[in-house]
């Protein structure tokens, strides 16, 4: 248990992953972030530490997820077998869960009164909210507007949880702006507040904090792989918005030469500008919200609209790791568009039983594609990131007619 | 010289002015305005869409701004024109981003063509040495910022990597939020002054003469931003209303112009 969260040597001290990462950020931020990294390598490898967090893995989220093999829908592709890492099956719903319990304890020993977070799709802040709940600490939760309309279940949630959910009024009223006002407020205090981001982004230590309490997912997932088949996934796929829920099925196996690796990008309704959020296949290297990485941005610099169906995808960013592991070609990172997702969502519904995340829908429709592409003995393990539960209104209600619901 | 600007001026207030609002020739006209009102340097900051340090007067400059078409290159056309209708110099705030986008080292020398002195970017990592070293060769002087957060080590790290004066931020958040005692400021410019002979300036939410005064008894100068963006904003004469703004702030009875 000592070295679980040990054995990658990225970033550096200065939170470099080659050329990307880093801490943009006004001076007033930077020293409460240098409290933060020094208090995260404190506990990072302290044996009470994780056997806490590890409990609560266990009997709180339900860890290990599990992994299933679903069966009809390979049949269904006619190609490679596609395997599940049910991280919806989590307390929550998601795998956002895995990284604000990590990020809530670490808040609660610092001595912090108040969680603060952005969110999407709603997910991050259900989880964090909860973590708050459990550990016992205040909870503000930053939230676009048009997200809110989108994602009334989890606003309910938030609130039923004790979290105040502020809605966010400026800009495109979605994830970005959402980032936007909960820096904002935490350079308001950033003495008894604590910023739990809400992917790997953010300015050093977030991106290597947020990856390692993710990574337990690559690391169950490796093990359970190989006892169920005798072997390791050939492909791994999962979806990017930020890009934890791909660092944490991805890390356990980047030394594993054979594997291949995808992550796939909301292609929204096409790739012309402002209908997607593919932020690695389009965007240039540039540094937003305190970290350098790929950003879609206009040739002034400023940050481009973004779109996706999936909120939780819609991040004009990505996470920094991501943008290296871009330009090492050790990951491949794809697209898939809105109607595939939604096809995907209404698959894995009926052939499995199982209403994915429109985030992860994203994920599944690349893996169905592939998988077609694929000889029958070959093997795909895509993380299912989340549950569809909250964006069942939102589908029936924009797709529903086409798929037989309304 | 920025420094020498700064040390020569009895009373060193240098305003701080979002660019092309309410539109580029406008802002002309408010700098010159501001020199005659006094400033010992003026600062025009560059509107950028994701403002993270800036609070939110100066955001809703930034986003007025874009609005009204701000572009780097609309601004390069005027840079030229409006260093050289002052005598005293003209200092570039600018988020990083935006100036990555031709490369740092060719945008920071077109400033500099045109007569800039000195640039200041709020979201520089705390080691910038390669920048730090590209603004020595260009030729332009590097601000760097320092919070009351700051450690000693991060403080010196800054500081060496620092020219033309060194900017103190008073407050622990973001501008116009959670103001530092005037103690604490003392303190934090005395620290400073302890590492460097450069001139230390005090910014982030200073909007009255009193305070002006307060800050200059211990620090070299004084930046004022908000405040004077907020009246520029407000008044159908923004040109007249900088200038009015800037007098009260330095003050009756002092000699404002050598
Ligand atoms: C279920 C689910 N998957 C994926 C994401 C995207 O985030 P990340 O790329 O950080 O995993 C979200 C974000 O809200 C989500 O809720």
């Amino acid at each position: 248990m000592k070295t679980e969260l040990k054995s990658f040597q990225l970033p550096d001290e200065k939170g470099y992953f080659g050329p990307y990462g880093g801490s943009f950020v006004p001076p007033q931020l930077q020293g409460v972030l240098d409290e933060i990294t020094q208090a995260y390598m404190e506990i990072k490898d302290d044996e009470q530490f994780l056997t806490e967090l590890h409990a609560l893995y266990k009997h709180y989220v339900g860890r290990p997820s599990p992994i299933f093999h679903a069966r009809s829908l390979s049949e269904k592709m006619g190609g490679a077998q596609i395997y599940l890492k049910r991280e919806d099956l989590n307390h929550t719903g998601a795998h956002k869960i895995n990284h604000c319990l990590g990020q809530a304890l670490l808040a609660k020993k610092m001595g912090k009164q108040t969680l603060i977070a952005e969110t999407g799709a709603g997910q991050h802040g259900v989880a964090l909210a909860t973590a708050a709940a459990l550990v016992g600490l205040k909870c503000d939760i930053y939230m676009g507007e048009v997200d809110i309309a989108k994602e009334k279940p989890n606003v309910i949630r938030m609130k039923i949880l004790g979290a105040r959910v502020i809605s966010v009024t400026r800009g495109t009223k979605t994830l970005k702006d959402a980032v936007d006002e909960a820096f904002e407020a935490y350079l308001g205090d950033p003495i008894t507040q604590f910023y739990a981001i809400g992917s790997v982004v953010g300015p050093h230590p977030f991106p290597m904090m947020v990856r390692d309490f993710q990574s337990i997912v690559g690391r169950e997932a490796r093990q359970q792989f190989r006892e169920m088949t005798g072997s390791l996934p050939d492909n791994l796929v999962a979806c990017v918005g930020g890009g934890s829920n791909a660092m944490g099925l991805f890390t356990a196996f980047l030394d594993d030469e054979e594997v291949l690796i995808y992550g796939v990008e909301p292609s929204g309704l096409s790739l012309r500008e402002g209908e997607h959020a593919a932020t690695l296949t389009l965007g240039k290297p540039g540094v937003l919200h305190g970290f350098k990485s790929y950003l879609l941005q206009d040739e002034k610099g400023n940050p481009l609209k973004v779109y996706s169906v999936a909120s939780g995808l819609d991040y004009p960013g990505v996470g920094p790791q991501h943008s290296l592991l871009k330009d090492l070609e050790r990951v491949t990172y794809v697209t898939a568009g809105d109607s595939e997702a939604i096809d995907a969502f209404f698959d894995l519904s009926r052939f499995e039983g199982i209403i994915p995340a429109l985030e992860s829908a994203h994920a599944v429709a690349f893996a169905l594609k592939l998988a077609g592409k694929l000889e029958k003995d070959k093997t795909i393990l895509v993380n299912l990131s989340g549950r569809g539960d909250k964006d069942i209104d939102y589908v029936a209600e924009t797709y529903g007619k086409d798929y037989g619901v309304v | 010289m920025i420094a020498d600007a700064i040390k020569n001026k009895t009373k060193a207030v240098i305003p701080y002015i979002t660019a092309g609002l309410p539109g580029m020739d406008a802002t002309g006209e408010i700098i010159r305005s501001l020199r005659a009102a006094g400033a010992a340097a003026i600062e025009i900051g560059l509107p950028f869409s994701d403002p993270m340090a800036d609070g939110p007067v100066l955001q809703k400059a930034s986003h007025l701004a874009l609005k009204n078409g701000f572009t780097l290159e609309g601004l390069m056309e005027h840079l030229g024109d409006w260093t050289t209708s002052i005598d005293i110099p003209l200092i570039v705030m600018s988020y990083i981003n935006p100036l990555m986008r031709r490369g740092i080292g060719e945008t920071l020398s077109r400033f500099r063509d045109r007569g800039v002195q000195g640039v200041i970017i709020p979201d520089l990592p705390s080691d910038a040495r390669e920048i730090h070293a590209l603004c020595r060769d260009i030729g332009i002087d590097l601000i760097r910022l320092v919070a009351p957060t700051t450690t000693l080590q991060r403080q010196e790290e800054v500081i060496s990597q620092c020219s033309g004066f060194v900017y103190a931020v008073s407050v622990k958040g973001v501008t116009g939020v959670r103001q530092c005692l005037p103690g604490e400021v003392a303190r934090q410019v005395q620290g400073i002054k302890a590492m460097t002979d450069l001139p230390v300036c005090i910014g982030f939410g200073i909007s009255t003469a009193e305070q002006v005064n307060d800050m200059l008894a211990f620090a070299d100068g004084v930046i004022v931003g908000s405040h004077l963006m907020e009246r520029i904003m407000g008044d159908p004469n923004p040109v007249i209303a900088a200038h009015d703004t800037l007098r009260e702030l330095i003050g009756p009875g002092i000699e404002s112009i050598r």
